[in-house]
């Protein structure tokens, strides 16, 4: 796996600062293009790892769904994702994060080397594929009733919070019977 | 350092991000970007593992992971936008019906 040295290097380091960028910008039009960047930046890094049924998967339904999802619900936002002012004590709870990932980091790197990777002779679409509907064949079947809940719940979700709800049924206001004005 | 240790740290790094970011942020939907950080970074684990041990089921799960990750955009988003009807600049610290 040496041979992609190199390639790998750049598609971490693109991976690494395009997520720097999706945490940091103030906008989130910006953070939703650094997001596009990175999803693409980690197809890259799929497909050098010998996964090219994940990285096109990867750019379908990553950069062409969800990304473009949030670019939607970006631009519909009433304010331009406008955000308050930053609390002091996220701030510390961000950097608490941030630290004990980097102390589990170095961990790892010291704890020892992760074994080399195995000959790839078996690992192209069709294994991919006889594992799907092989033995996650009960998964891959329950992702379509899992979208289709996500769908609807997300229609009820909506339709929840509507500040007028058209299903209720409107108070039926009893005619008043005209007066007649007799004009003489 | 061998490509696989670079692998797992820059994994280990945008997970590091991602949580840094979700913590950080009190807009739902920088928020949920964070989160879909995460969700990558465990993906690229998903990957590495299954390039290291050979196992095409690996990969399979990696594909599946991803179906999830739309599922819980279209959610989190709705969410989000109803957090929006409530007002214009939403906290999502303000989010506590559920709170017992």
């Amino acid at each position: 796996m040496d041979s992609v040295f190199v390639p790998l290097l750049l598609g971490c380091a693109v991976a690494l600062a395009s997520a720097l960028g999706v945490v940091l910008a103030r906008r989130p039009i910006y953070a939703a293009i650094f997001l596009l960047l990175h999803s693409l930046s980690l197809a890259a890094l799929f497909a050098l790892l010998s996964a090219p049924m994940v990285a096109v998967g990867q750019v379908l339904i990553y950069s062409g769904a969800i990304v473009v999802l949030f670019l939607f619900v970006v631009t519909l936002l009433p304010s331009g994702g406008r955000e308050l002012q930053l609390s002091g004590s996220r701030v510390v709870a961000a950097c608490v994060a941030a630290g004990g990932v980097l102390v589990a980091l170095a961990a790892s790197i010291a704890g020892g080397a992760v074994p080399p990777a195995v000959s790839l002779a078996d690992l192209g679409v069709a294994a991919v594929g006889q594992a799907l509907f092989g033995p996650l064949l009960v998964a891959f079947e329950l992702t379509a009733p899992l979208l289709l809940v996500a769908i609807v719940g997300a229609v009820v979700i909506w339709r929840r919070h509507e500040p007028h709800v058209r299903t209720a049924e409107r108070p039926v206001r009893e005619a008043e019977p005209r007066k007649l004005v007799m004009h003489r | 350092m061998t490509a696989e240790t670079l692998v797992l740290s820059t994994a280990i790094g945008l997970f590091g991000v991602g949580a840094a970011g979700a913590l950080l942020h009190r807009h739902p939907v920088a928020m949920l970007m964070a989160v879909e950080v995460m969700l990558n970074a465990a993906n690229l684990l998903i990957v590495l593992g299954a390039r290291v041990r050979g196992g095409a089921a690996a990969e399979a799960a990696a594909l599946i992971v991803l179906v999830l990750a739309a599922a819980e955009a279209v959610i989190g988003l709705a969410l989000a936008l109803a957090l929006f009807r409530r007002k214009p600049v939403p906290d999502v610290d303000e989010a506590a019906e559920l709170r017992g």
